[in-house]
């Protein structure tokens, strides 16, 4: 009988093993998407051990997050999220795993939309006949380099809030990246200062960010409307807009399906561009700064 | 000089009383004088408030406008502040049936569900869900009220009010989430033929423990009675339900998992009996993402019962689905049912309802969607039924699945 109650009072222990902190052990973030987990992980370093929830090769407004997901969730001291309405699953994961503290508004969730310039915010009453459009304005905000500093700042005051005793350790290693980020940019703007005032066709609006960056355009998507696929009528008209104004290139990540895009740089003389919205999404751009030297060179390249 | 002190002090007080006596009085006229000014200013000011009233209420204030606020916090619309997260869902289906019999909802075009669903935080510990259901050929009825507490001791969630338990794997699925028009047989048949909702309390708990894989334990206990059709525990609302999953979840790859559920209900088939029928289940789904719009899924469920009636004591019934999304907009697959019937024949014992079904699926958009489907059954009865089956699906409003 003593034996039984032991084991059942080691079991009840095991269920619970959560509770049971160790001193040093680093904590534990989750986010959204594979390039806000690299992106904490340049702040925390070895302090943080961070998991993604959509992986690299998925479009981020289509993820169903799994079981797994939701024990990450529930384990997780700080959940990284982009904020807006760019991952419409994150209230239901959120919720699945039930730690107050990690849900919206909660200290423990890291919205890395606070304090960016949100680009395409809506000024008249939006509706569903307008394709499925973002409310708070694009929340593809990542693609611009000159964000990064600002979500870097957030990440590094959530987790020092989280983690008090390596605050200074968060600091310097913000320093750190700043500085890393400042020189990149510089070369960035520098590799593709040729691009300036010149116009590319864009499968979805999602480079609005990074063609503001390079002061470009992005004007005309092969979506005719947000998430609403290609048509032949609109595909006919996106080959005049390209011929009239001599547009050449069409950029789109690899999560869509490239065959009308495909079919209309053919019929138009342009050619289709690879442009990675999450971090990973090709192979050789998983860290943070590889992800953007990846698409600037690409941009680049296609533009000379 | 003490002497000297005490004259100065007399001196100075008598003339201070007298100085006082003076200044009484030009006191008392200034306090008048500054009394009718404060006066003057209430009127003042009562007259301008009355004012700044009517200039209100006739719109010619311009209150000034709140500052464009270009970054992430000006997403909260003051308007819908408090309003719960509203979605409705509409589900038309049009049905040809091979038997001549005038069965609800064959052989015409109904809507053959309006869902309206309503759901908020009630406080920061708690939420509440809720989900109306109309129909053309229905009642009105409630499918889902419950609140969801949070963060109970030992990190479980609990929900009170009237659910769909996670009892196997779709039942717990609304109709615009299910892969096929119809649910699977033994669900219609052993729980309703829109599935298994009732009202009670479930406790939800992820287990802890040191493995790769995750477990998710539910135990619930439910009134008595099922669905509409139902047959597993029929007419016993005042005898309880208890039932209990586990959830064991692996993930093999980035994109290949695996989730293995088992279920155990106990409950009354009547008033006079008390959890006579005990009832366990078996649910799998193997997932296979290409890409992130493009995969394959295996399903199945089957459901072990013992039942008196039944010659050898025992019933079981099950489905097997294979679900290929072979595009972002377009998607296809086929289920096989088998169901041993609670109120089979005495003469057939062992006939079980079985059915083959085939459907595409065309995804128009995020919100709206075509299904075609053809079912054919070979029912207990020794009867055939052939089913062709169209259906549209749209959602407006807010519109967020629980993760199952």
């Amino acid at each position: 009988m003593k034996r039984g109650t032991l084991v059942f009072f080691c079991f009840l222990l095991g269920l619970n093993g959560g509770v049971v902190y160790a001193g040093e052990a680093p904590l534990k973030v989750v986010a959204t998407t594979t390039t806000f987990a690299d992106l904490v992980k340049k702040v925390g370093r070895e302090r943080v051990s961070v998991a993604a929830v959509a992986p690299a090769r998925w479009n981020v407004h289509f993820v169903e997050p799994k079981p797994s997901d939701v024990r990450n969730a529930a384990g997780a001291d700080l959940f990284v999220h982009a904020g807006l309405d760019l991952e419409l699953w994150v209230d239901p994961l959120l919720e699945a795993a039930g730690k107050t503290e990690l849900f919206r508004g909660g200290p423990r969730n890291v919205d890395l939309s606070r304090g960016i310039e949100l680009l395409k915010v809506p000024t008249m009453p939006v509706s569903r006949a307008q394709g499925d459009i973002h409310l708070y304005g694009n929340p593809h905000y990542v693609m611009n380099p000159e964000n990064a500093g600002i979500m870097a700042k957030t990440i590094e005051g959530k987790l020092a809030e989280a983690d008090p005793a390596h605050a200074e350790s968060y600091a310097r290693n913000l320093k750190e990246f700043l500085e890393e980020l400042d020189k990149r940019v510089g070369h960035w703007k520098r590799l593709c200062g040729h691009c300036r005032d010149r116009e590319v066709i864009s499968y979805h609006d999602d480079v609005e960010y990074f063609v503001r960056f390079l002061g470009m355009r992005a004007e005309q998507f092969v979506e005719p409307k947000p998430g609403i696929p290609p048509t032949p009528r609109h595909l006919e008209f996106l080959q005049g807009y390209m011929k009239e104004k001599a547009v050449k290139v069409i950029v789109m990540p690899t999560y869509y399906p490239r065959e009308a895009a495909a079919a209309l740089a053919a019929r138009a003389g342009g050619k289709v561009l690879t442009l990675c919205q999450n971090a990973g999404e090709i192979r050789g751009t998983e860290d943070f700064f590889s992800f953007f030297e990846y698409n600037f060179h690409q941009i680049s390249e296609a533009l000379k | 000089m003490r002497i000297f002190v005490s004259l100065c002090f007399c001196l100075l007080f008598v003339s201070r009383a007298a100085w006082g006596q003076e200044s009484a009085a030009l006191l008392e006229s200034q306090v008048k004088e500054l009394r009718q000014v404060v006066m003057e200013l209430k009127g003042v000011v009562e007259k301008q408030q009355a004012e700044i009233e009517l200039l209100k209420r006739t719109e010619k204030v311009r209150l000034p406008e709140p500052s464009p606020r270009p970054s992430a916090p000006a997403v909260v619309s003051t308007l819908g502040r408090w309003n719960p997260d509203i979605g409705v869902l509409a589900d038309t289906v049009l049905k040809l049936d091979s038997p001549r019999e005038d069965a609800e909802g064959a052989d015409r075009l109904s809507v053959r569900e309006v869902e309206i669903v309503f759901g908020s935080p009630v406080d920061p510990y708690s939420r509440l869900d809720a989900v109306l259901d109309f129909s053309d050929f229905e009642e009105a009825a409630l499918d889902e009220a419950y609140l969801t507490r949070f963060e109970l001791p030992f990190d479980m969630t609990a929900r009170v009010g009237r659910f769909r338990p996670k009892i196997g794997k779709i039942n717990a699925y609304h109709r615009d989430s299910l892969e096929t028009v119809d649910e699977p047989l033994v669900i219609d048949r052993y729980f309703g033929h829109e599935g298994y909702s009732r009202s009670g309390v479930d406790l939800k708990k992820l287990l802890e423990v040191p493995s790769p894989m995750t477990h998710e334990l539910v135990f619930g206990v439910l009134e008595g009675g099922v669905g509409e059709g139902g047959t597993a525990f029929p007419g016993a609302r005042r005898r309880p339900t208890f039932y209990s999953h586990l959830k064991n979840y692996v993930d093999f790859s980035e994109v290949t998992n695996l989730e293995v559920g088992l279920t155990h209900l106990a409950g009354s088939k009547d008033a006079d009996r008390r959890l006579e029928v005990q009832m366990l289940g078996l649910d799998a789904v193997w997932m296979h993402h290409f890409t992130s719009r493009h995969r394959l899924k295996l399903q199945g469920e089957a459901f072990y019962m013992n039942r008196e009636e039944s010659v050898d004591g025992t019933l079981w019934g099950g489905y097997g689905l294979v679900d290929f999304r072979l595009h972002p907009l377009w998607a296809m697959g086929f289920r096989f049912d088998l169901v041993e019937l609670v109120d089979n024949p005495v003469t057939n014992p062992h006939k079980a309802d079985t059915g083959y079904t085939g459907y595409l699926t065309f995804y128009q958009t995020e919100f709206a969607r075509w299904r075609a489907q053809f079912s054919h059954f070979d029912l207990a009865t020794g009867k055939d039924d052939n089913q062709v089956l169209l259906q549209g699906t749209f959602a407006i409003g807010e519109h967020k699945h629980k993760l199952q």
